[in-house]
């Protein structure tokens, strides 16, 4: 083998590394200019909530399902009375509220039972998903919906698995008890369930970042956009992902995610398929995954829906080392749910869930962070040393950049032509600048951030980094 | 040109026209805020206008600025706050300022989210000509989405079709039965009890038999309870739910026989709503019977006779009481 020969040999594989990398940016940018444009025919077409039907619903109050709401805490001593008192105020005929205190170290459960007078209570618990001991359920002598659950820790899916396990009615609403939900949130997210005829098993809503908001006694007094740079690129993802992503993919029946901190669920569906896994730090995506997987083997006419409505709002990591933290675990979470479920990737038998939502997953998570983090490096590097066109590399930070910047920007143009949440002109510029900077920097800081996921995938940690946050009112 | 410059060239043009969209949007937003303090003077003003003339009272107000659309959305306003003849003399009023023919027009507009929105207007006016309009959109609009919504609006005002008509309308029987179904049917029962009879004598699905037989239940006076007593020995036990679901409606003696002997039904969803229902109106006979379920193979029924106990006895010491 001559020299000549191993430089070739290496000078074709940059190039073949390169065009990889190209090519998967290219599908990833196609893949949310196509998401964007069906979001945006879904926007234009969409029927706003309106006040007939649930008047109607709401004079013959037993048509609607009945909802436990499940509220896993942990350390949550400060806030919960509040966080729960806004749970009971919810909109809705017919709603329980179970919280679920997964072994606090601090005295979570002392302020419950303060707070709202509870009474040890021995109720029967329908079926067993957790694997730790429950040591007590608790009655309100004030609030005759409440439900309280001390237990051992054992993790939030550990914790909601409790919970659905208590729960009597036939949906649940899994949420975090630090999640602040609309007053009519459980009312948007119910609807679908009152046009259905028995196929749909699972709605999820829009959630947004609170940080910056006005928060008081667990519900929202007055939205705000923060000053602070971190939470605001992250207020322009989760608009792309919740406006765009998931609208377009609900619209396609291929929603692989619904958000663990607002998801309301048939019980019957979740009791079906055994609850939350306990051994993966992505539990909200494998549990959408597993309810496609049972219900396409069990060859059952099944609907997952989304309601494009804001129905939650939730405190986002305000320092880039709790982002860190998170992004590492989503990352981690998706790996370990796609080697779960790799038979269903490009499986026809499980229609587009396997041949087109999983695939997605896959670029997504899998090849795009690392491809578009080595393409920044190698494209640039191979055009130096002549290896490609200087053009191409101009290209790929177009595609990367200058694309994302517009596919971002758009989606917040939607919002405004459509919901128009951010309060004031000025907050809307606010949102707009971090669009426009977000590409540069932010989002390769979160590349590599999940790489670090990837890594932690591939040692097989099983630890759950906390995410710092600062805690509402107090930013 | 190669692929790579298209690339470049499409992603600008791409990111300046959204950034341009973007702009323009700003702008709007911009140019409203400046607007909204003279925006909300005209509403005041309308409101002021409108609140007087609904009164009786002279109106001086200055009309500047007062766009239908304003003054729509003034009168939403003051059409929540107000009730029975001032509520009706404000709707008067705004049609007699054309606001109605504003509606009327929305309501032919070829976008279904703006016919709809058009209804929700209807439904407030509530006057002959809103409700004629309202059965034309639910009897001839192309949008399945419009029709049902018409059908909500005129089931809220109480001017909902005879039964049979808007089952044919809304192609009820053709599909499965949703929960909102249910919703029109019961908004009919008081209204067309005997049309809800005879559609029972129909060839109909168990699905839709037990949603006729439940919504019978909201019809006003004691005579459909042989029907619903028939109903509860269907050999449907969808239908024989249905029958017990309405009869605890009812909450009338005579049925307490029959709901009775439904706590020894075959079916565990049969017996689990019969358990709700003795909860339900108090039925102190049933005790013995429903003490007799706690042994029941059903955790469900267990739970509901044990749930149905403590309404019934007091101090039953059931596990679902507090621990000493």
């Amino acid at each position: 083998m001559t020299a000549q020969f191993v430089l070739n040999a290496a000078v074709q594989t940059i190039v073949a590394l390169a065009l990889g990398c190209f090519v998967v940016v290219l599908i990833r940018n196609a893949i949310s200019l196509a998401q964007l444009v069906t979001a945006a025919w879904v926007f234009a077409t969409r029927i706003k909530p309106g006040k007939g039907t649930v008047e109607l619903w709401q004079r013959y109050a037993d048509i609607a399902l009945p909802v436990s709401v499940i509220a896993p805490a942990y350390n949550e001593e400060l806030t919960i009375v509040q966080s729960v008192k806004a749970l009971l105020a919810l909109e809705y005929p017919h709603h329980e509220v179970i919280v679920v205190n997964d072994g606090s170290k601090d005295d979570t459960i002392g302020a419950l039972v303060r707070g709202f007078e509870l009474e040890p209570y021995a109720r029967t618990q329908i079926a067993v998903l957790q694997h730790t001991q429950v040591r007590q359920t608790y009655r309100s002598r004030r609030y005759p919906n409440l439900l309280v659950i001390d237990k051992e820790n054992g993790r939030k899916a550990d914790a909601v698995n409790t919970g659905i396990g208590f729960a009597r009615t036939p949906l649940v609403c899994v949420i975090d008890a630090d999640s602040i939900i609309e007053p009519d949130g459980l009312l948007r997210a119910a609807e679908p369930f009152m046009h259905d005829d028995g196929r749909l098993v699972a709605v999820g809503g829009t959630i947004r970042i609170a940080n910056g908001c006005d928060i008081e006694g667990g519900s929202m007094r007055r939205i705000g956009v923060t000053r602070e740079w971190v939470p605001r690129f992250q207020i322009v993802e989760y608009l792309r992902a919740f406006l765009t992503a998931r609208v377009a993919n609900a619209h396609s029946n291929t929603l692989l995610l619904i958000s663990g901190a607002f998801g309301m669920f048939r019980r019957s569906v979740l009791l079906e398929i055994g609850g939350y896994r306990h051994d993966t730090v992505g539990e909200d995506l494998e549990v959408i995954v597993r309810v496609h997987r049972h219900m396409r083997e069990a060859r059952r006419d099944y609907a997952i829906e989304f309601v494009p409505d804001i129905v939650c709002w939730t405190e986002a990591p305000a320092a880039l080392a709790g982002l860190k933290n998170q992004r590492a675990r989503w990352q981690q979470g998706a790996l370990e749910t796609l080697q779960r479920h790799r038979r269903m990737i490009c499986n026809p038998r499980y229609g587009r869930i396997g041949m087109f939502a999983m695939p997605q997953l896959v670029i997504e998570d899998v090849i795009g962070p690392p491809a578009e983090l080595i393409g920044y490096v190698l494209i640039p590097a191979a055009a130096l040393l002549g290896l490609l066109d200087p053009v191409a590399a101009v290209a790929f930070f177009g595609l990367s950049v200058i694309f994302g910047t517009g596919l971002s920007i758009g989606t917040l143009a939607l919002e405004e032509v459509q919901l128009r949440r951010a309060p004031t002109a000025r907050d809307l510029a606010r949102i707009g600048a971090a669009a426009l900077i977000e590409n540069f920097g932010y989002r390769q800081v979160n590349m590599i951030y999940r790489l670090r996921g990837i890594r932690s995938f591939l040692r097989k940690e099983t630890a759950w980094a906390a995410v710092p946050r600062v805690g509402f009112g107090k930013a | 040109m190669t692929p790579a410059l298209s690339i470049i060239e499409v992603s600008i043009g791409f990111s300046v026209a959204m950034t341009a969209a973007f702009a323009v949007l700003l702008v709007r937003r911009w140019l409203g805020e400046r607007k909204a303090p003279l925006q909300r003077e005209a509403e005041v003003s309308i409101t002021r206008s409108y609140l007087r003339r609904v009164a009786g009272q002279a109106d001086n107000e200055p009309r500047q600025g007062w766009t239908d659309q304003i003054r729509l959305a003034a009168v939403s306003h003051i059409h929540l706050l107000l009730r029975g003849g001032e509520r009706d003399r404000l709707m008067q009023m705004a049609e007699l300022d054309g606001l109605l023919d504003a509606t009327l027009r929305g309501s032919r507009r070829w976008r279904t989210a703006r016919r709809i929105d058009a209804i929700r207007m209807l439904q407030q006016f509530g006057s002959e000509a809103c409700i004629a309009r309202l059965r034309e959109m639910m009897a001839r609009d192309s949008s399945p989405n419009v029709r049902n919504e018409a059908a909500f609006a005129l089931a809220a005002t109480g001017a909902l079709p005879p039964p049979r008509e808007t089952i044919r309308i809304l192609g009820m029987f053709e599909r499965k039965p949703n929960r909102l179904d249910l919703a029109l049917l019961r908004a009919s029962a008081p209204h067309y009890p005997e049309q809800l009879q005879l559609l029972l004598e129909d060839e109909i699905s168990s699905h839709w038999r037990a949603q006729l037989v439940d919504a019978i239940g909201w019809c006003e006076g004691p005579e459909v309870l042989p029907l619903l007593e028939h109903a509860a020995r269907s050999d449907c036990a969808e239908v024989r739910c249905a029958a017990i679901r309405a009869a605890g409606r009812f909450g009338h003696p005579r049925a307490h026989r029959w709901i009775l002997e439904a706590l020894d039904d075959p079916a565990a969803i049969v017996r689990i709503q019969a358990a709700n229902c003795c909860a339900t109106l108090h039925i102190k006979a049933a005790v013995w019977r429903l003490k007799r379920l706690l042994d029941d193979d059903e955790l469900w029924v267990r739970l509901r006779a044990r749930h149905a106990l403590d309404v019934l006895v007091d101090d039953w010491p059931s596990d679902e009481t507090v621990v000493a």
